[in-house]
């Protein structure tokens, strides 16, 4: 069974403005995510030893950690840049950051993702321009098939099918995301949405409309870890990494396995049981939602309610702020940014820390992350819990 | 079948990939076999991802499957040069053989999950290209 070392913790989390930073490089993005991360712990560049990072989708680049490096002047003795996909990216750079720590590589590691995805995409276009590979354009573009909307529809439209749901229920979780995120003054989207506006949003990929997508957006957000015994000398205020675990079955929605045989199944067995917890233990969900569809498949992989039920689950009230277990309580992928994850981890840190103002969850002491890259192609699943 | 206004990227074939693309300008629709564990695959690779065993086989699969899931795509990827043939439908398809492939869907009429299809290769700039059609029930 993974486990994650118990020695080290989180302590600062940033996060830079979310929707357009015209004028912004990722790096100069990214620097400003590590920034706010390090006045909010009360650390300064030069207590970084360590550095991970993802490179931008929108420009790929080449040693993207060291790009950064550079830029804020750091000379680290451990620096990496990972791209597992979604948010299984944070939390592997979590990981790597444990890691690091526990084994002496560095004593204090930053964990930042940001770029300019939605001013930096040329004029005219529509959606989330990936100028890298995905790996499965040959047998993916012949058909029609580009980026990950139809992956998702083809999703979507298999659920619907076998568990005889509707579009009604992905609107549930449209909706509920738009509620979470008009109480974050850091969130892109500002209108109310109902149910009867998410039905009339224009067809994209059937069954998926537009309020099915996530955003795209500029932005940027960061973590910051070191040891127990420096943080607890910091005075520092700490969150733990109680468990991490992950299981990749595919890449391209053209290997896809039935919704049954994805990967979140096994990770989230893998990570609970690591934990010692089951889905009822949970005050808040931070689940991967790069469209509607991923929340439900996601709830009922983790055992939050059986196959085929998460629209009942999510009308049940037990997913919005007030209910037993509030998801995604910053607005998620879908209406506050898309961050590629790193603000599910922000927001759990500030939630268990109780400061996510007025939508704060009383006493939020535990939070479950997921993440899925690709087409469910890779799942992860994290617990965090309170510590001190 | 000529692709009338049916819009695709070419593939650029490896060398690996090659003998599926060139089976697909003959009217063959080819599947890997695996010699050791008798696993039937698709995409072409250079092991059976099953058991590992090296060297599989390409062979014509019936191109007869059922309808795992299909979607009308409404969004152009490439701009006002697709516009013409929205919506298009992709579709993942179970072959009968076992793997399960993504094309896309051509001829008149709606789809559903369960539907039978057939294999049929449309042509576009001297390359034909395996997409599938409803069988008459």
């Amino acid at each position: 069974m993974p486990r994650v070392s118990d020695d080290v913790v989180i302590i600062g989390m940033g996060e830079t403005p979310v929707g357009k930073l015209p004028g912004l490089q990722s790096v100069q993005i990214q620097a400003w995510a590590v920034q706010q991360a390090l006045v909010d712990c009360g650390l300064r560049t030069t207590d970084v030893d360590g550095l991970i990072n993802l490179d931008p989708y929108a420009q790929p680049s080449s040693m993207f950690s060291t790009t950064l490096a550079e830029y804020l002047g750091l000379q680290p003795t451990f620096v990496s840049t990972v791209d597992v996909g979604g948010t299984v990216t944070a939390m592997t750079m979590l990981q790597q950051a444990v890691w690091a720590i526990s084994s002496g590589y560095c004593e204090t590691a930053v964990c930042v993702y940001g770029e300019n995805t939605l001013t930096g995409r040329p004029k005219g276009v529509q959606g989330l321009v990936m100028n890298n590979l995905l790996g499965g354009e040959e047998w993916e573009e012949p058909f029609g098939v580009q980026g990950m909307v139809v992956p998702y529809a083809l999703v979507a439209q298999r659920y619907l099918h076998q568990y005889g749901a509707s579009t009604a229920d992905l609107g549930e979780a449209a909706v509920i995301m738009r509620r979470h995120a008009l109480l974050n003054d850091n969130a892109q989207m500002k209108k109310p949405m109902t149910l009867a506006d998410h039905a009339a949003s224009r067809t994209i990929s059937t069954p998926l409309r537009l309020f099915d997508c996530s955003l795209v957006s500029d932005g940027g957000g960061a973590l910051v870890l070191t040891s127990r015994d420096r943080a607890r000398k910091l005075g520092a205020r700490m969150v733990g990494i109680r468990s991490i675990a992950m299981k990749a079955t595919h890449n391209s929605v053209a290997q896809m396995p039935d919704i049954e045989q994805f990967g979140m199944a096994d990770a989230g067995r893998d990570a609970f049981q690591s934990a010692g917890m089951g889905p009822g233990d949970f005050d808040i969900a931070m689940l991967h939602d790069a469209f509607t569809i991923s929340v439900l498949v996601t709830l009922e992989a983790l055992g939050f309610c059986g196959p085929g039920r998460a629209g009942d689950y999510l009308r049940s009230g037990a997913a919005s702020l007030g209910g037993h277990c509030p998801l995604n309580t910053h607005g998620g992928l879908l209406s506050q940014a898309h961050i590629g994850g790193m603000l599910h981890i922000t927001e759990a840190v500030r939630q268990i820390r109780g400061e996510a103002g007025r939508r704060q969850v009383d006493g939020a002491r535990r939070a479950v992350v997921s993440g899925n890259g690709g087409v469910f192609s890779v799942c992860g699943v994290m617990v965090m819990e309170a510590t001190k | 079948m000529t692709s009338g206004e049916i819009k695709a990227i070419l593939p650029q074939p490896t060398e690996e990939s090659a003998p599926f693309w060139a089976g697909c300008d003959r009217g063959e629709l080819l599947l890997s076999h695996c010699g050791e564990c008798g696993h039937r695959f698709y995409y072409p690779r250079r092991l059976c991802p099953k058991c590992g065993a090296g060297s599989p086989k390409m062979r014509p699969s019936s191109g007869r499957g059922t309808v795992f899931s299909f979607s009308d795509v409404h969004l152009s990827f490439y701009g006002t040069a697709w516009a013409s043939q929205l919506p298009y439908t992709v579709i993942l398809v179970d072959l009968d053989e076992g793997p399960r492939m993504l094309s896309r869907l051509v001829g008149e009429g709606g789809v559903a999950i369960g539907d039978r299809v057939q294999v049929c290769f449309v042509e576009m700039d001297g390359h034909r290209l395996p997409y599938f059609e409803r069988v008459p029930a």
